[in-house]
């Protein structure tokens, strides 16, 4: 589907209406999808893509996906939220993931940004060096 | 072993686990040697990017939803969804003395199966240009051994010189008797153990052109001897778009080196009408806006910012230059076109070279009328401003006049004279390829030209002439040619062994 800059432009204006104090409203964006899926005008589609795209996009922003080698017990589990919250701010979504193929350590990403401490990222490091 | 052993221990005692922060996105299209990634909200602008498997990309377009990345190298291992990551670091080449001899890629790779380059520093590919601070004016000559560019054209060091014309008009020729030249001169100089003479290297960079053409040039600079003194940096016609692109800034790079260690070097970019054509399309394949030509916006500045970086810095600076010698080609001679005004705006003076001169047996097709070296001439050395100062009007004069003879009306003795002596510097100026002459022997020539010495000489044979008094002063006048070199002017004791030699000359001239 061929989106167009006005498609782009209205689905960011849309976009903006549904923050609330910077955070996404998730019954403003249900409402916008609702009205523009109902709506059948030409350009619905496209716009309604874009958003979809931009809410995607803010979504991954405020997610942080933690992934250890081992469960982590609740004390580290909490100390490493209040972190990350006082690094990202509030309105993050904390995602806890066991991966054995981290080997140990912890990797954490929160959009594009991503701290890796785990063995894998350590040893791929070495393997570079070689 | 047991010696081994306690030293890892002590390093894992003494490791730290540091966590670095890093910065990935996704790519989301990949096509035509260009991806949009997804993510990478801390990329910069010329910011090199990991793309994986060995592939690296340089961020040109940065949106607000994504990141334009143009490709350098094989895209066609990379997919969509594949994980990519910042490095923070900028598009790096390798520098120094240790590339002399090389043919390169872009990346300062060697391309010539020589073996690896010593080569332990790295200049950034994209780099400011010097400022107002640091430039002098320019004062010292390039001796290009091109006759019409030496005397009447003249190039100085730091200088911007623009050499334009159609395809096959000797464009290329130029610029390698240019590097020809350079070498044969840092050469005798250090031969001679002349420590004032300054060298000259040289830089060729070949954008977009067929292997062969480039195997060519490589091929006459080695068997001139010029290779040792000269950096080939290649970019061929089977390249990426982006490399074709991003191939000068390579070159200036390697050549600023020697200039901000206080040395001078000559870059040569052939040419860039290819890199403005293919910077073209990577703009479109980015969906940047076009404008002229399907040209992006920015192509002035791509030029502009590129010819920039040739300079003569100050004697604090460490009193170094880079020489350019950008060249345009044009279609069917056609110089006001989008790409060429704008590099003739942007250089210190341009060469023109016409096919009909060319294809008339003028060679090099130097169109004298409309050449034109806007800061040269305060370089050129004295003695042939002194023998060459009145050439370029009386050239014009005679060409002025040749146009009126064509009428068949009657002439008077002064004009005929006028357009006589004109045929004569016109074949004097002809020259083979690949074979640059020394100043001296440029003076000498010259001077026996405005002295009168070849108006008996018949048109046919002024080439003749020529041969064998180049041949008479090298071989009988050795002497006299080195107090030229030596002295760079002349002198009234000078001109008068000059006299002496010529007529002597012209006894034995039959």
């Amino acid at each position: 589907m061929k989106i167009t800059k006005r498609a782009k432009r209205d689905a960011k204006y849309l976009f903006r209406v549904c923050l609330v104090k910077g955070l996404l409203d998730e019954s403003r964006v249900r409402q916008v999808a609702q009205h523009l899926a109902a709506s059948g005008e030409r350009n619905s589609p496209s716009i309604l893509a874009h958003f979809l795209r931009l809410v995607k996009l803010d979504c991954a922003r405020h997610t942080a996906a933690i992934e250890s080698a081992t469960p982590l017990p609740p004390d580290l589990r909490a100390v490493i939220q209040n972190g990350l919250e006082h690094r990202y701010g509030p309105g993050l979504t904390i995602i806890f993931a066991h991966s054995p193929e981290l080997i140990g350590g912890i990797r954490i990403q929160v959009g594009s940004d991503v701290y890796d401490g785990s063995v894998r990222a350590g040893l791929e490091a070495l393997e570079k060096s070689f | 072993m047991a010696d081994l052993l306690k030293e890892i221990e002590a390093q894992i005692a003494g490791a730290k686990a540091t966590t670095a922060k890093q910065n990935v996105g996704v790519i989301r299209e990949i096509g035509d040697g260009v991806a949009k990634i997804e993510g990478l909200n801390d990329a910069m602008l010329n910011e090199m990017i990991d793309l994986g498997k060995g592939v690296t990309g340089l961020a040109l377009n940065l949106d607000e939803t994504e990141v334009g990345v143009v490709i350098l190298g094989d895209y066609t291992k990379l997919k969509e969804g594949d994980e990519v990551r910042t490095t923070g670091k900028l598009l790096q080449v390798p520098v120094g003395k240790g590339l002399l001899g090389r043919v390169v890629n872009i990346l300062g790779e060697p391309v010539d199966g020589k073996g690896p380059i010593k080569s332990d520093k790295a200049y950034p590919a994209e780099k400011t240009a010097p400022g107002i601070i640091r430039r002098r004016s320019v004062s010292q000559p390039v001796q290009t051994g091109i006759m019409p560019i030496d005397a009447m054209i003249p190039i100085g060091r730091g200088q911007r010189e623009l050499i334009i014309g159609d395809r096959a008009t000797g464009k290329t020729t130029i610029c390698i008797d240019t590097i020809i030249s350079q070498a044969r001169l840092n050469k005798a100089a250090e031969v001679a153990g002349d420590k004032d003479y300054r060298p000259l290297y040289c830089i060729y960079v070949a954008i977009g052109q067929k292997q062969s053409t480039i195997a060519r040039v490589i091929a006459v600079l080695e068997e001139a001897g010029a290779m040792p003194y000269t950096i080939i940096v290649a970019s061929p016609a089977s390249d990426s778009a982006a490399n074709q692109y991003l191939v000068p800034f390579a070159g200036a790079a390697m050549g600023e080196w020697f200039m901000d260690n206080g040395m001078d070097a000559l870059i040569v970019y052939d040419d860039l009408t290819k890199q403005a054509v293919a910077y073209r399309q990577v703009s479109l394949l980015l969906k940047r806006p076009s404008g002229r030509e399907a040209f992006p916006g920015d192509v002035f500045y791509l030029h502009s910012r590129l010819l920039e970086r040739a300079a003569r810095v100050g004697e604090k600076y460490g009193n170094g230059s880079l020489t350019a010698m950008p060249i345009i080609e044009t279609q069917s001679g056609d110089v006001s076109a989008y790409i060429p005004t704008n590099v003739i705006s942007i250089t210190d003076g341009q060469i023109f070279l016409e096919t009909d001169l060319f294809y008339q047996g003028v060679r090099p097709a130097i169109n004298v009328g409309i050449s034109v070296s806007r800061v040269g001439s305060a370089a050129q050395v004295k003695a042939m401003k002194q023998v060459a100062g009145k050439l370029k009007g009386e050239l014009a004069q005679f060409r002025e006049l040749a146009a009126f003879a064509q009428f068949g009306s009657d002439l008077d003795a002064k004009t005929q004279a006028q357009i006589d002596r004109g045929k004569r510097i016109m074949e004097i100026f002809k020259q083979a390829q690949y074979n640059p002459i020394p100043v001296e022997i440029q003076v000498v020539v010259i001077w026996t030209v405005q002295n009168g010495y070849v108006d008996q000489v018949p048109v046919a044979r002024v080439k003749e002439f020529q041969n064998k008094l180049t041949e008479y002063f090298t071989t009988r006048k050795g002497q006299l040619l080195a107090k030229i070199g030596r002295e760079k002017a002349l002198s009234d004791e000078l001109k008068a062994e000059l006299k002496v030699a010529a007529d002597d000359f012209k006894q034995t001239w039959q």
